[in-house]
């Protein structure tokens, strides 16, 4: 790691602390200065503004995270129900923990006040864009139906946090879901998901009447 | 203590109410609301611990009678499964997105460690309409126009995927309100995708 990247961690790492415990409000560029050592500049050179800081120590620890989850999905996309159910599973672990849950709930409680939603959504779709992509190979290859991978994604997002997320976020619930809770939830979500997104009867039909032909000819002609 | 009245609470909930939307929540204070109403700020502290919990009870209210309406489009026979799933999906997001229901909702999760706000949202908002959705599908699946599931979790599901393509956006801010075409648009994607998700084959 260079000298500037090295920097860049610690500012990172003092500033997520700072804005944990104070809010986005509460934290100034100065006070995270007089944290990490140095001058302003130095601070300003890294990161031009609060905001962008802000957004960058909200999500480091999920862009970290989903290149390896990422690679669930970088088979050759033979069997996609388990590639999907393996990525469920890994992001549902990494989004339910204490400490992504309280990320998130300080993200939705500053975004929009700050100004800084925006950053986040361009964040947060440059990662579902990674996902999409996958569907669209599976989609290219008649694994899934053609359809907006986006959407696609978003769907499949939705479903995955669909039982679990929300009283975590509103802290009904306290205790963060184990392994075999998330890939139960990640199961049936890719269920519905592959079910819904499944190439259309048509194409099915069409495959199994070829899949008949084929099995009726004489093993010579295969 | 004097005795709480309910007059005096409703006209300290109008009171707030008239604060919160001229100023905002950030910028309303105690103070304010307490100027526009009379009597002692022990008094207003009396009824509400909190400007947090006083601002939940006015949009709370303001939406509950919305909610129920929503539920109500699920009290029909299902005998077209789809259109009854759709009207139930934009008057359900027509709510969700308002500017009151979004405030709930980010100061609910916003404050859900310091304060019983993302509780008392959860018990009165979130599991009331899980719970109807769930029901409503219960009776469908029995009648086999979907496939046997846990109607608890396809309700989640359903919900969940009404609210996939905008939520973020609201939430983060990124765009200020939602227009009906926008919603109509989502709910039909989203029913889609769930009907095929929990149809019998």
């Amino acid at each position: 790691m260079s000298k500037s990247d090295i920097k860049r961690q610690a500012i990172i790492e003092n500033a997520y602390r700072l804005f944990r415990a104070r809010g986005f409000d509460g934290t100034s560029m100065a006070h995270i200065t007089s944290e990490v050592g140095g001058s302003k500049a130095t601070l300003y050179s890294h990161f031009p503004s609060k905001e962008e800081l802000f957004v960058e120590c909200m999500m480091a620890a999920l862009e970290n995270y989903m290149p390896d989850t990422l690679k669930h999905l970088d088979a050759s996309c033979s069997d996609p129900e388990a590639a999907l159910r393996n990525f469920g599973t890994s992001v549902l672990n990494f989004i339910c923990s204490p400490e992504q849950v309280e990320v998130r709930r300080l993200m939705i409680s500053e975004a929009a006040r700050s100004g800084t939603g925006r950053l986040f959504f361009d964040k947060i779709s440059a990662l579902r864009s990674q996902i999409a992509s996958f569907l669209t190979t599976c989609m290219v290859s008649g694994l899934l139906r053609r359809d907006d991978p986006d959407l696609a994604a978003d769907h499949l997002g939705a479903l995955l946090e669909a039982e679990i997320l929300e009283p975590l976020l509103l802290h009904v619930r306290e205790t963060a879901p184990d392994e075999e809770e998330t890939a139960l939830a990640a199961r049936r979500a890719v269920a519905a998901f592959l079910r819904a997104y499944a190439p259309t009867s048509g194409r099915m039909k069409a495959l199994a009447r070829l899949n008949a032909h084929v099995r009726r000819l004489p093993p010579h002609e295969l | 203590m004097k005795t709480k009245t309910e007059s005096k609470r409703q006209a300290i909930l109008q009171a707030a109410a008239e604060v919160f939307r001229e100023v905002g929540f950030d910028r309303a204070s105690m103070s304010d609301i307490r100027e526009r109403i009379g009597g002692s700020k022990a008094t207003l502290y009396n009824y509400f611990p909190s400007k947090e919990k006083l601002f939940f009870e006015v949009m709370h209210h303001a939406k509950e009678v919305e909610l129920e309406a929503i539920t109500g489009e699920l009290n029909g026979d299902a005998s077209d499964l789809k259109r009854e799933l759709v009207r139930f999906g934009q008057k359900f997001l027509a709510v969700l997105y308002s500017t009151e229901a979004i405030a709930v909702r980010r100061l609910s999760i916003a404050e859900s460690r310091h304060s019983d706000i993302g509780r008392l949202s959860f018990e009165q908002a979130v599991a009331p309409i899980e719970k109807q959705v769930a029901e409503f599908l219960r009776r469908v699946m029995k009648r086999e126009a979907l496939r046997t599931a846990d109607p608890k979790i396809a309700a989640m599901h359903l919900l969940s995927l009404l609210e996939s393509e905008l939520l973020q956006r609201v939430l983060l801010g990124v765009i200020d309100g939602v227009k009906p075409e926008a919603i109509n648009g989502a709910v039909r994607r989203a029913v889609d995708v769930f009907l095929s998700g929990y149809e019998r084959r």
